[in-house]
C-alpha cells in the first residue's frame, strides 16, 4: 500500500487495466494503479524497473505501456471520453521527466559491476566459479565488494564545473546580414556565460522574459544597447540595461574597497596609477570620479573601467567558491605590478598591518621545513640493565665433549711428534675406489643429492593443475571468508546466513573439489595437492557443528 | 682500466681447522686420516685453484687454538716478490715452480706452528672467527694491492665443534661477508656446525658435510673447486635446512614462538610482566574485576 510520506504526482482517473476500471497513480519513485472503489494497489512498480513505457498515437484506444526489465508488459487504457488524450499526455509526459532519472542509477550499478568484473580477471573468475555454478548467490557475492566501490564512485561524480572564456564576448562576432543588419551567434554556451559572468544580466532576463519580451527580442535590446558596447558615456538612453551600468560601477567600488587579499599573488591594485604619483601616496580615492578630468582620460578610464571589471567578473564567476580575488590589470603602468609591496598603491602597509595570507607566503618562499633546526622531542632514554644478553649466542644443543686434562696433553703430543716428520705426499692423497665412491655419493641419486629430487613440485605438477588449484583457492577462500564472518552468531539473519554457508561449502566441495581430485588421481600426481583445502573445510564443518550442538543444548 | 674476464683475479682463502687435540684424538680413531693426509688434500686443492688460471690466488690460513697462522703465502708478501727464498725451488719432479714453492712454504710453517704449541687446559677451542676475519682482512688487503675489483671466497675445512662464545664475533664476520658479497663455504668433518650453516646460507656459499674423510680431496675438487659463476652450471649437493631459530634471553633456548619487548626486543620464552632487560612494566588489560562491597562496620555503641 502507498507509504503515507509518499508524495503523489499524479492521478489519473477511469484508466482501465486489464478491463477494470480504476485510477492511476503517479508518485515520486513508483507508479501504482488501484482498481475502482478499493483501497489497495493491485499493480505497482518503481521507475527503477521500467525499461520503456510506449504510447501509440492513432490508435482508437488511448493505451500507454510499460514495459519492465524483467520483459513483462503492463497496459493502461485511459477510457475517460473527454480528457482521454490530455490525461494520457500529462502521464507520457510526466513519466519521461522521471524515467531518466532513476534510469542512470539502475544503469549505474550494473555498468559499475560490469566494469568491476571486466577490469579484475581474479574477481572475474571468482564470480564465474561461484555465482554462475550458483555456490552462492549474486546478491551476497556483491554485498561486500560494491560498498567499497560506490564510495570512490560518488566522489569522483561531482561534475567539473565549467570555466568561462574571457573573449566569450568577443567570440560573438556579428556577421553582416547582406542588407544592412547585423547576426550574431548566440549559442548556449555563451548565454550562460553571460549570465554567469553578470548576473544583472541574468536578473534581467529573469525579469523581463518571458512576460514582457521574447528571448530574441531580450537579446537584440542587449546587444543594441550601449551597455553592451564600449563607451557607456550616454547614459541618458532609458534602457534596461542602464540599471545594470549602474550597478557594475558600485560593484567596481567595492572591489577597489576591498583591495586585495594576497598582495604577492599576480596584482596589486586595481587603479592605474603613474609612477610620479608617489610612492605610498594614498590615492585611495576611486578615480572613477570624472569631475577633474577631460573628456578624453575619461573614455580611456572608461574603457579601461569596463576591461577590469569584465576580467574581474570572468574571474569571479569562475572561482566560484574561492574567496581570493586576483585581477588582471591592463593599466599602461604595468612596471608597478613588479615593485614590492611596501610600494602598494594601498599602503595600508605598515608593519602591523600585513593581510595574513601574505604573510603566509612570505614564510613560505623564505623557509625550508627541513633545514630547521631539529626541535629535540622528548625522548625516553633506553635504559639497559643486561645488556650483555644481547652478545650470546643460542646454547648448543648437542653437549661438548669433555676432555681430560690427560687427553690434552696425549693428544698435543701426539700431533706435534706427528707435524715434525711431516712431508706432503701429493701423489698418495687417496686410493681410486675413495674417489669414485666420493664420485658416486656426489652424483645425482646419490647420497649426499638426495634432499635435491623433492625440492621440485612445481615443476611435476602441470600448470593447469596449478592454475585450477589456484581458482579453487580463490573460490574456497571467498566461501570461507563469508561463513566466518558470520561468528560470532548474535542475529536471526546470521543464523541463516551460517546454515546457508554451510550448505554452500559442501556444495563447493561436492561439485568442485571432488572431480578435481580424481581428475589429479587420474593423472597419477602423487603429491596431495589438496589436502590443507580439506583441512579448511574439516575445520569450518567442526565449527559448525559446536554450534549447532550448542544450540540445541540451548533451546532444550 | 678495462677488466676483461681473462683478466679477473679470483682469490681462495682455505682456512683449516689444525686444532691440535681434536686432530690428536683423530689419529687414535683414525689413523688413516690424520691432520698429514688432510693437509695434502688441502696442498692439492690449492695446487688445483692455482693452476685453473694464471690470475688465480690462494692464501691458506691455519686456525689453531692459540692463534691464527698464514701457512701460504707468507714471505712472498714480506720481500716482495717470490726470489728471496732460502730454499731453491728445486723440487726435482719438473713441477710449476710456483706450486712446488707453495707447498713447501706450507710445510715448512705448519711445522713452524705446531711446535710452538703450548698445552693449555682453558684454550681448546678452535679460534675459527678470528681466522675468518684475518682471511677478510687477507682479501681486502689483496684487493688494495692489486687495486681491482676481485672475485673471493672462503673455504673453511672445520674439524672441532663449534664454540659458542664465538658467535657474536662470528656473526659480525659474516655480515662483513656477506657486504662484501664473498662466499663463504664449509666443508665439515666430524660433526654438523650450526654456525657455518648459517655463515653458507646467508652469503651464499655451500655447506657439506662429508661421510668420508680419506676422500676429502676428492670432495674438495668436485665441489668447492669451481667458483661461484660456475656453480650455477653444475649439479652440486642441495643447500640444507638451516635453524634461523632464536634463542630466548632468559634461557638461551632456542624458541620458535615467544615474547618480544618492544622496547629493547629482547626475546623471551615465558611472559613477564616486566621486561627483565630494560625494566619496562607491560600494561595489561586485564577482565573486569567485580569490586565487592565493602560493608560499612556499625560503631558499636
Amino acid at each position: 500500500m502507498a507509504a503515507l510520506s509518499e508524495e503523489v504526482l499524479l492521478v489519473v482517473k477511469r484508466v482501465r487495466q486489464r478491463k477494470q476500471d480504476g485510477t492511476l497513480y503517479l508518485m515520486a519513485e513508483r507508479i501504482a494503479w488501484g482498481p475502482e472503489g478499493k483501497d489497495r494497489f493491485t499493480v505497482s512498480h518503481l521507475y527503477a524497473d521500467i525499461r520503456q513505457k510506449i504510447s501509440p498515437d492513432g490508435k482508437a484506444k488511448i493505451q500507454l505501456q510499460l514495459v519492465l526489465h524483467t520483459g513483462e508488459s503492463t497496459n493502461f487504457h485511459f477510457s475517460n471520453e473527454s480528457t482521454a488524450l490530455r490525461d494520457r499526455d500529462a502521464a507520457k509526459d510526466l513519466l519521461q521527466q522521471l524515467l531518466p532519472k532513476f534510469k542512470k542509477r539502475a544503469n549505474k550499478e550494473l555498468e559499475e559491476k560490469n566494469r568491476m568484473l571486466q577490469e579484475d580477471p581474479v574477481l572475474f573468475q571468482l564470480y564465474k566459479d561461484l555465482v554462475v555454478s550458483q555456490v552462492i548467490s549474486a546478491e551476497e557475492f556483491w554485498a561486500n565488494r560494491l560498498s567499497l566501490n560506490n564510495v570512490d564512485h560518488s566522489a569522483s561524480n561531482n561534475k567539473q564545473e565549467v570555466g568561462i572564456s574571457a573573449a566569450f564576448l568577443a567570440d560573438i562576432r556579428p556577421q553582416t546580414d547582406g542588407c544592412n543588419g547585423l547576426r550574431y551567434n548566440l549559442t548556449s554556451d555563451i548565454i550562460e556565460s553571460i549570465f554567469r559572468t553578470y548576473p544583472a544580466v541574468k536578473q534581467k532576463y529573469a525579469e523581463n522574459v518571458p512576460h514582457n519580451l521574447t528571448e530574441k527580442e531580450f537579446w537584440t535590446r542587449f546587444f543594441q544597447s550601449h551597455y553592451f558596447h564600449r563607451d557607456r558615456i550616454s547614459t541618458g538612453l532609458q534602457d534596461i540595461f542602464s540599471e545594470c551600468a549602474k550597478q557594475d560601477e558600485k560593484g567596481l567600488r567595492s572591489m577597489v574597497v576591498q583591495g586585495v587579499k594576497n598582495p604577492l599573488v599576480d596584482l596589486l591594485s586595481l587603479e592605474d596609477k603613474t609612477l610620479d604619483e608617489g610612492y605610498g601616496s594614498n590615492s585611495m580615492a576611486p578615480s572613477t570620479s570624472s569631475a577633474n578630468k577631460t573628456v578624453k582620460e575619461n573614455s580611456n578610464s572608461a574603457i579601461i573601467k569596463r576591461f577590469n571589471h569584465h576580467s574581474a567578473m570572468v574571474l569571479a564567476a569562475g572561482a566560484g567558491k574561492k574567496a581570493c580575488l586576483t585581477m588582471k590589470c591592463a593599466g599602461p603602468n604595468w612596471g608597478c605590478a613588479s615593485e614590492t609591496s611596501s610600494t602598494d598603491g594601498n599602503s595600508r602597509d605598515s608593519d602591523f598591518f600585513q593581510p595574513p595570507v601574505k604573510k603566509v607566503k612570505i614564510q613560505e618562499a623564505i623557509e625550508y621545513e627541513d633545514l630547521h633546526m631539529e626541535n629535540g622531542k622528548k625522548t625516553v632514554a633506553l635504559n639497559l640493565k643486561k645488556s650483555d644478553r644481547y652478545s650470546h649466542g643460542p646454547v648448543p644443543l648437542l653437549p661438548q665433549q669433555y676432555t681430560t686434562s690427560q687427553d690434552i696433553i696425549n693428544s698435543v703430543n701426539c700431533i706435534q711428534q706427528e707435524i715434525a716428520n711431516y712431508k706432503p705426499c701429493l701423489t698418495q692423497v687417496m686410493s681410486s675406489s675413495t674417489a669414485s665412491s666420493a664420485i658416486a655419493a656426489l652424483s645425482p641419486g646419490g647420497l649426499l643429492m638426495q634432499a635435491g629430487s623433492q625440492q621440485a613440485i612445481n615443476q611435476m605438477v602441470p600448470s593447469d593443475v596449478q592454475g585450477e588449484l589456484k581458482h579453487l583457492y580463490t573460490a574456497a577462500g571467498e566461501l570461507l571468508r563469508h561463513f566466518w564472518s558470520c561468528f560470532p552468531v548474535n542475529t536471526p539473519f546470521l543464523e541463516e546466513k551460517v546454515v546457508k554457508m554451510k550448505s554452500n561449502l559442501e556444495r563447493f566441495q561436492m561439485t568442485k573439489l571432488r572431480p578435481f581430485q580424481e581428475k589429479i588421481q587420474r593423472q597419477y600426481l602423487s603429491t596431495n595437492l589438496t589436502g590443507h583445502l580439506e583441512d579448511m573445510f574439516q575445520m569450518a564443518y567442526n565449527k559448525f557443528h559446536a554450534w549447532q550442538t550448542r544450540q540445541m543444548l540451548r533451546k532444550t | 682500466m678495462v677488466m676483461a674476464s681473462e683478466d679477473e683475479v679470483s682469490l681462495l682463502v682455505i682456512v683449516v681447522d689444525v686444532n691440535p687435540i681434536w686432530w690428536g684424538q683423530q689419529a687414535n680413531r683414525e689413523p688413516q686420516f690424520t691432520l698429514s693426509k688432510c693437509l695434502d688434500a688441502v696442498m692439492v686443492m690449492g695446487n688445483s685453484h692455482l693452476v685453473m688460471t694464471r690470475n688465480n690466488k690462494l692464501a691458506i690460513i691455519a686456525s689453531h687454538c692459540q692463534e691464527s697462522h698464514f701457512l701460504y703465502p707468507f714471505k712472498l708478501w714480506k720481500s716482495g716478490d717470490g726470489h728471496g727464498d732460502d730454499n731453491p725451488s728445486t723440487s726435482g719432479d719438473g713441477k710449476y715452480e710456483l706450486l712446488s714453492v707453495a707447498n713447501d712454504i706450507m710445510a715448512e710453517e705448519i711445522k713452524i706452528l705446531m711446535s710452538r704449541t703450548e698445552v693449555k687446559g682453558n684454550q681448546t677451542d678452535t679460534l675459527l672467527a678470528g681466522s675468518l676475519a684475518k682471511a677478510l682482512c687477507c682479501i681486502l688487503f689483496i684487493k688494495m694491492l692489486t687495486g681491482q675489483e676481485i672475485k673471493s671466497r672462503i673455504l673453511v675445512i672445520k674439524a672441532a665443534d663449534d664454540c659458542a662464545l664465538q658467535y657474536m664475533n662470528f656473526m659480525n664476520v659474516i655480515f662483513a661477508a656477506q657486504k662484501q658479497s664473498i662466499l663463504i663455504d664449509a666443508c665439515v668433518l666430524d660433526s654438523d656446525s650450526g654456525l657455518l650453516q648459517q655463515a653458507c646460507d646467508i652469503t651464499g656459499g655451500l655447506y657439506l658435510m662429508i661421510p668420508q674423510k680419506i676422500a676429502l680431496a676428492q670432495y674438495l675438487l668436485w665441489v668447492f673447486l669451481p667458483d661461484s659463476d660456475q656453480r650455477s652450471q653444475l649439479v652440486l649437493p642441495p643447500p640444507v635446512h638451516v635453524d634461523y631459530r632464536a634463542a630466548c634471553f632468559c634461557h638461551r633456548n632456542l624458541i620458535e614462538i615467544g615474547y618480544v619487548c618492544s622496547v629493547c626486543l629482547s626475546i623471551f620464552c615465558n611472559f613477564s610482566p616486566i621486561c627483565t632487560t630494560c625494566e619496562t612494566a607491560f600494561k595489561i588489560p586485564l577482565p573486569q574485576m567485580v569490586k565487592a562491597k565493602k560493608k560499612k562496620l556499625k560503631p558499636s555503641t
